[in-house]
Order: structure tokens, then C-alpha cells, then sequence
């Protein structure tokens, strides 16, 4: 790291600079948080729906409901397992094509003769490609999917593969570069193909990794898929949504518990398998050294792991063929005329075709007459709202993150577990009874907060407080806090050198030894995951308008009601260039803390 | 006739050259120690004589095989005859010991046998694997997950892929550098000895001048990538060797 650098990443700087972005947040979006009419009391309103808090539903909340209907618990039990089956489908196809995705996005296949600076650049071509992709909102692949297509629950499944495949073929394709290159090139020494060498040498090594990414990115598909219920798929979310809309609160209160526990129970799953993968398990049996049969009769077989992923091929099974039918029957032509009109709508507007399922040659007569209006109409877009929307939008994510990361500094020291024991750091030290308790609560609040999705955050935040963007701000901020709290605690503890125990034993306190010395030595490495989740929370914002606020989002389900797809394209796009922009800077920093 | 044949090899790395006129030749059964500071080309001769990279000049030939002139055999069919003992190892950490040692004959066999190997090798492999590794004193770990073996074990492990893959000439990139320093004469004794029952014709890169001594009776020195002796050294050329 050179100087200039070390004066941006010097700590004083980067408060400074932070709070400067915090101010200029705080000016763009105004101060005012509470936006209801005059004659509602916000006290009231959210005492009434944090009251519900203990005293979940467990029957319908309306009184006036036919006997016929089906009971609200029943209703929950199908919501839920389909929240479940769209994510496992989801997910089911998302990990092959990410597979192959990640493996042309990677450097292995690349040969090493004159082709190979072609090969390359399409290879890079390849991974703007899955970062596009990736950079749209799911929802906003549903919504677009939605109109093209018609809405079957393949739909919103599709919605949620396409931004996961992106996503795991990028990283899929990081892991296996990353890899170190010795056993492969034995294999290859020894006269082994680069393929042999790839399976043999490289794959097996990255396969944890992978494993475990993917297992979190099937936590973030249930996520999605709940969320897609706010836009009329048929998932938890949208029983959560015609609950609160109907002040049944008890009945929010239940679906919440239920979501958190299943996303809680996936990722403490998710967290077994990685901690078995990466350890491997001990040799139960003594091992017989004469006899090559009775050796491999007990060797040691992670059964844990093994019947997971039989449950997890059971699972997907089911999925696809269990329950209602995935794709709603329609006549052929329908479906192409319907696609057909999409793509006519998502045509800009000066160049877009009279009728909406226009013939070729009308397609061309448009695009000849109103070629040139083209470049004025996105002018005239970018001028309004697109600039504003874009800058709210990106105020937002800032706004968030730094709310996120100064809570997370504030709760990491008390929570990581190195710290918040009798024993901080291997050293007997008073008080530790207590400190655990606050560690404990203190991770379960990160656990709690990580386990709900931003959008339903901000649904909830926006129907307590009214429309403003700060309730999105915060939405975005308690998920994130979740997430950074845990990535923080994990490299607090992960830091196992002598510094802070001497600060320990010399007889200071466990938040001495932190500020003097774990924090100074995580300083890098809580900077680079405070970068990436900054870039997750642009993606994020970009959706977060569809609650009514002026940005990105907000534009897109206003023109959706209008049909005007080729704006939301133009919207879209914006935000996924945002995104990328956010990626590319996030990235640059990073190397640059990491060199 | 001579297992390896290499003349006038230069090998440059843009400005730097790694190799400046290498000669030598080994006849099969040979045991031969490479000596010399860090940065005096023991990689990179290592490399061309496993036919990894061509010289920039000269000429390399391996088991009749030269990258830059022909080959009698196909390349990989002679580097399926060169082992390679690479000083990391080059073992996949987390997969099993035996199946890091039945991918030593990737060479000789097919990708879709390659993946069967991973998952089920034959009955014949298991045995052969097993009795090298009874002769290298780990069997009980052949199922064992590599990661869970000591830095010797691991050595080991490589060695026997080596022997599996059934090389007639080993290379061995520093293979004292991942063992106790006591060790080191256990792991010299063991080369040397499957050396000889083997007829395994072996070029070991070394730091430790007495090991080589005692083990090698043909020492060859190298300093800023230009041989400065080949055979039994004196002393006095032993501390020319290493003087800046």
C-alpha cells in the first residue's frame, strides 16, 4: 500500500470521510422520518404492532370470514412450503448452470497456444455478462418475467435462478482460480490432461468452498422467494402483506416466526455442513493395518453429511414434482403472442411498433422512423427522474451501510464469542458469566436481525412510519447489521495473536483489548466486508422504491401499472449500472487493502 | 544409452536468465543431488528435465523425448515415466490419501476413468496401493483425509503416488524442506533405497550439503544457472559455491 492510500485508509480519514457521506445523506433525503397525516399518532401505531409482538395468532384474525375458508394455520403451512419449494427449485437450477457458468468464467479452460488472448477477452466478456445479470434485482427479473411469460410459479422460480446462476458462476469461478495450482500440475507432469488435471487437482480442492457458497446462496433464495410474495407470487410474503394491510398483527407476527425459524434452521444447517466439511471427521474406529478391506470398511464417512445430501436430492425431487402444477397450461400461441407483445413494449418508446403484436416489417418501418428520437428520449429520461432517482437510490445504500457498520462496530466487541467468556483470549478474567449472556444476546440479535429480508423490513418499516426513505434506510441497515455483525465477530475471533492477550494480562479490560488491538489488527478485513456490503445494499435499494419512495424502485412499479417496459428497462439498467459501478470500486478497494 | 540429455539449455524469463548453458547427462539407475544458494536455477532445471517448459535454447531430451526437436514416445506418455515431487507436494488437501495417489496414473488413463479412480478404484489398484504404502510404513492412513497426516506422512503419500504412477525417474524439488530437520536422513534413506531396489533414476534439489554428501555420489553445483561442478566435490568448491 502506498502513501496516498494509507492517508484514505487512515483511521481518522475514513471516519472523517464517512461522516461527510453520512451528512450529505442525511441532506439529500431530508430529516424527516415519521411521515403519516396529521391526525395518526406514530407512538400508537407501532406500540400497537410491536404489542402483537407477544401475542402471535394462531387462528384467522378476521371475524367475518366463511366457514369454507381454509384455516389461517393451514394457509401458513402452504405458504410456507412453497416459499420452500420455489427457493429449492430455484436453486436446483441454478447451481448446474453456475457450475458451467463458473467454469467457463474461470481461467482453467483457457489453452496456452496463440488462441489464447481470444479466448480470454470472451471469457471476460462472459463474466460482465454474469455481472449484469446478477446486478438486477430478482424482483425486478419477476416482474419482467411475469409480463413476458404469464405467471406460473416457474415464473418466479426462473426469477430467482437466473440472478443466482450469475452470482454462483462468479464466485464459483473465483474459488476454483483461486485454488493453488501444485496438484494439478503434478497431475499434468505426470502426462494427465489439463482436464484430468482440472478434476483431480483443482475441483476436489475448491468443491468445500462451493459447497458451502451455494448452501448460502440457498439461504438467500428462501429469502428472495418470500419476498416475491410482495409483488403477488404466492409465497409467505404475501400473506405477510394482506395481514398487515388488514391490521391483523397477531397474524404478521406468527408468519415472521415461522420465516425467521426456517431461515434460522437453514443456515444452522448450512453452518454444520461447513464446519464438517472443512474438518473432516476423526477415524472412529482403530484402524487395522493388515488388511485393505477392513481398512476401507472403516474408514472414516461423514453419514451426517452424506444423508444431507440425500435428503437435499430427495428434497429437489419433491420439489419439482410435488404440489401444484409449475407451469399454468396455455394454448402455444398465446404464450408467443404474449411474449410477443412484450418485447414490443419493452421496445423504446420513439422506435416502438403501432400495434402490440406487430409484424416484422412494422418493427422495421418503426425502428427507420424513429431512430433518431432514440438518444432525445433517453435524454430526457436520464434528466428526469432518472438522475435523481439514481442519486436517492445510492444515498440510501450509503445511508445504510454506515448506520449498519457504526451499530455493528458498537455490538461486535460484546459479541464475539472470543471476548464474551469467562476466559477472553485463554485468560481468567471476572465477570465472564454476564459477558456471556450479553455475547449470547448479542449474536442472537445478529442472527435475528440477518434471518429477515431487507424488503420485508422496509414493508413493515413503511406501513409503521409512512412513506419516507428512511424507513427503507433502516430496513436495509438492520439486515445488514446481521450480516456484518457475524462477519465481524468471525474475524475478531479468527485473529488468534498475542497482542491483545498481553493487553489482557497487563490487566486491562476486554474492550481495551479490542480497541488497542483487535480492532487495529481487523481494521483491513472489516473495511473489506463493510465494502461488499455496501454493494449488496445498491442492489437492494434499487427494489426497495417499489414501497412507494422516490427512487429507482419507485419508477419501476409506477411504469410497470402503466406497462411501459422499455422504462423500465431504461430504470433497471440504471440501477444495475450503479451496482457494477459499486462491484468494480468495492473490488479495486479491496485489492488494494488486501496488497 | 542416457535417460536424460541435456545441452547448452538456457532458459530465460524475460530479462533474467534462470539457466545459462546447462550441460549433463544420466544414465537410468543414477542418483544425482543438485546443490546450490536459492535463485540458482534447481527449479527450473528441474522443470525442463520434467519436460515442463522448453529451454529457451539449447536442448532438452528426456527419455528420448526433446519439446523443441521430437519424441519418440507422445509427451505424455514419457511424462507419464517422470515422476515429479513438486516441494509443496502438490497433494489436495481435504480428498482422501488414496486418491491422491491414484491420480498419479492420470497419464495412462482416460478423464472418465480418472473419475471413476476418484470415486471407486478397481480392486487391483487398492492392492498395489496398499502394499506400496505397507512398504512405506502408512498404511493404515489409506483412508485417511490427507489434511490429517504429519508433514513426513505427507511426503510419503506423494512418494508413493510417484511409485504408483510407475515412474523411471523421480524429481524431487527440496523434499527436506516440509520435515523435521531430523527427519531428513530417514527421507534420503528411503529415496535412495527405492532408488536402488527400483533401478528409479532420481535428481533431488538439496540445501543441506552434508545429507548430500552422504547419500549422493554424484553432486551437481549449481550457482546463477551455470553448472560449477559435477561429481564429488572438494570443500574448497563447496564454499565457492555458496559465497556471493
Amino acid at each position: 500500500m502506498n502513501a496516498s492510500w494509507r492517508m484514505i485508509f487512515g483511521r481518522r480519514w475514513l471516519l472523517v470521510i464517512l461522516a461527510l457521506l453520512f451528512a450529505w445523506t442525511v441532506g439529500r433525503l431530508g430529516t424527516q422520518i415519521v411521515n403519516l397525516s396529521e391526525t395518526a399518532d406514530p407512538w400508537a401505531a407501532s406500540a400497537r404492532f410491536f404489542g402483537a409482538a407477544f401475542s402471535p395468532s394462531f387462528s384467522d384474525q378476521n371475524p367475518s370470514l366463511p366457514a369454507t375458508a381454509t384455516p389461517f394455520l393451514e394457509r401458513l403451512g402452504t405458504d410456507l412450503l412453497r416459499t420452500l419449494r420455489y427457493a429449492v427449485i430455484a436453486i436446483s437450477i441454478a447451481i448446474p448452470l453456475g457450475l458451467i457458468l463458473g467454469l467457463f468464467a474461470s481461467e482453467q479452460w483457457l489453452p496456452t497456444n496463440k488462441s489464447r488472448p481470444v479466448l480470454n477477452s470472451l471469457r471476460w466478456i462472459l463474466r460482465m455478462g454474469l455481472s449484469l445479470i446478477r446486478a438486477i434485482h430478482e424482483l425486478i427479473w419477476a416482474l419482467l418475467f411475469l409480463a413476458a411469460v404469464g405467471d406460473s410459479p416457474l415464473t418466479a422460480c426462473l426469477a430467482l435462478a437466473i440472478p443466482s446462476s450469475a452470482i454462483l458462476g462468479k464466485v464459483f469461478s473465483e474459488l476454483i482460480d483461486e485454488q493453488i495450482r501444485s496438484a494439478r500440475n503434478v497431475i499434468t507432469a505426470s502426462g494427465g490432461s489439463g482436464a484430468q488435471g482440472f478434476i483431480g487437482g483443482i475441483l476436489p480442492a475448491a468443491l468445500p468452498d462451493m459447497i458451502s457458497y451455494a448452501l448460502y446462496r440457498f439461504e438467500c433464495a428462501l429469502r428472495s422467494s418470500a419476498v416475491l410474495g410482495f409483488i403477488g407470487i404466492e409465497t409467505i410474503g404475501l400473506g405477510i402483506r394482506r395481514s398487515f394491510n388488514n391490521i391483523y398483527y397477531g397474524e404478521v407476527w406468527t408468519q415472521l416466526y415461522v420465516l425467521i425459524a426456517l431461515v434460522i434452521i437453514v443456515e444452522s444447517i448450512g453452518n454444520l455442513i461447513r464446519r464438517r466439511l472443512r474438518n473432516g471427521v476423526p477415524r472412529r474406529k482403530e484402524a487395522p493395518s493388515d488388511s485393505e478391506t477392513a481398512l476401507r470398511k472403516t474408514a472414516p464417512k461423514d453419514h451426517f453429511v452424506r444423508s444431507l445430501g440425500m435428503a437435499a436430492i430427495i428434497g429437489i425431487l419433491a420439489a419439482w414434482n410435488l404440489g401444484g402444477i409449475l407451469l399454468k397450461p396455455g394454448i402455444e400461441g398465446q404464450r408467443i403472442e404474449r411474449l410477443s407483445r412484450f418485447l414490443a413494449q419493452l421496445t423504446p418508446d420513439p422506435v416502438a411498433p403501432e400495434r402490440p403484436v406487430p409484424t416484422w416489417e412494422e418493427r422495421k418501418k418503426a425502428w427507420n422512423t424513429g431512430s433518431d428520437q432514440v438518444i432525445p428520449w433517453l435524454t430526457n429520461l436520464w434528466k428526469s427522474p432518472g438522475q435523481e432517482a439514481l442519486t436517492n437510490t445510492v444515498a440510501m445504500s450509503v445511508a445504510a451501510i454506515i448506520l449498519a457498520g457504526a451499530t455493528a462496530l458498537l455490538l461486535v466487541p460484546w459479541g464475539a464469542r472470543t471476548l464474551a467468556s469467562a476466559k477472553p483470549l485463554g485468560l481468567e478474567m471476572m465477570g465472564g458469566k454476564i459477558r456471556g449472556l450479553i455475547g449470547a444476546f448479542v449474536r442472537g440479535i445478529f442472527i435475528l436481525t440477518r434471518a429477515v429480508p431487507e424488503y420485508l423490513y422496509a414493508f413493515l418499516l413503511v406501513g409503521i412510519l409512512g412513506p419516507s426513505a428512511w424507513p427503507l434506510v433502516f430496513a436495509l441497515a438492520l439486515h445488514n447489521l446481521g450480516i456484518l455483525g457475524r462477519l465481524w465477530s468471525e474475524v475478531v475471533e479468527n485473529r488468534n495473536t498475542s497482542e491483545p492477550r498481553e493487553i489482557l494480562r497487563l490487566g486491562g479490560s476486554r474492550l481495551q483489548a479490542f480497541l488497542a488491538a483487535l480492532l487495529p489488527l481487523s481494521l483491513n478485513r472489516f473495511i473489506l466486508f463493510f465494502f461488499y456490503r455496501w454493494e449488496s445494499c445498491v442492489r437492494e435499494a434499487t427494489v426497495l422504491g417499489m414501497l412507494g419512495i422516490s427512487s429507482l424502485g419507485y419508477y419501476i412499479s409506477i411504469r410497470e401499472s402503466f406497462l411501459q417496459y422499455d422504462q423500465i428497462l431504461f430504470f433497471a439498467l440504471l440501477g444495475a449500472a450503479a451496482v457494477i459501478a459499486g462491484d468494480i470500486l468495492s473490488d479495486v478497494l479491496r485489492k488494494k487493502l488486501r496488497s | 544409452m542416457s535417460l536424460i540429455q541435456v545441452k547448452d539449455a538456457t532458459r530465460r524469463y524475460g530479462a533474467t536468465s534462470a539457466l545459462a548453458g546447462v550441460s549433463l547427462s544420466l544414465a537410468p539407475g543414477e542418483k544425482v543431488a543438485l546443490i546450490g544458494p536459492s535463485g540458482s536455477g534447481k527449479t527450473t532445471l528441474l522443470r525442463l528435465l520434467g519436460l515442463q517448459e522448453k529451454p529457451s535454447a539449447g536442448n532438452v531430451s528426456t527419455l528420448g523425448c526433446d519439446l523443441c526437436a521430437g519424441c519418440a514416445m507422445s509427451i505424455r506418455e514419457t511424462r507419464s515415466k517422470i515422476g515429479m515431487l513438486p516441494q509443496d507436494l502438490g497433494l489436495v488437501a481435504n480428498l482422501r490419501v488414496i486418491q491422491n495417489i491414484v491420480l498419479g496414473r492420470s497419464g495412462t488413463r482416460n478423464l472418465l476413468r480418472t473419475c471413476r479412480d476418484l470415486f471407486f478404484p478397481s480392486k487391483s489398484d487398492r492392492r498395489e496401493i496398499f502394499e506400496s504404502l505397507q512398504r512405506l510404513d502408512i498404511a493404515e492412513k489409506m483412508y485417511d483425509r490427507t489434511d490429517s497426516l504429519s508433514g513426513g506422512q505427507r511426503q510419503r503419500v506423494a512418494l508413493a503416488r510417484s511409485l504408483f504412477q510407475g515412474a523411471e525417474i523421480l524429481l524431487a524439488d527440496e523434499p527436506l524442506s516440509a520435515v523435521d530437520p531430523a527427519r531428513g536422513r530417514d527421507v534420503l534413506k528411503l529415496l535412495t533405497s527405492l532408488s536402488d531396489e527400483q533401478g528409479l533414476s532420481l535428481i533431488v534439489s538439496l540445501h543441506q550439503v552434508e545429507l548430500a554428501r552422504e547419500f549422493f555420489p554424484r553432486i551437481i553445483g549449481l550457482k546463477e544457472g551455470k553448472i560449477v561442478f559435477d561429481g564429488t566435490p572438494t570443500d574448497e568448491q563447496i564454499a565457492e559455491l555458496y559465497q556471493s
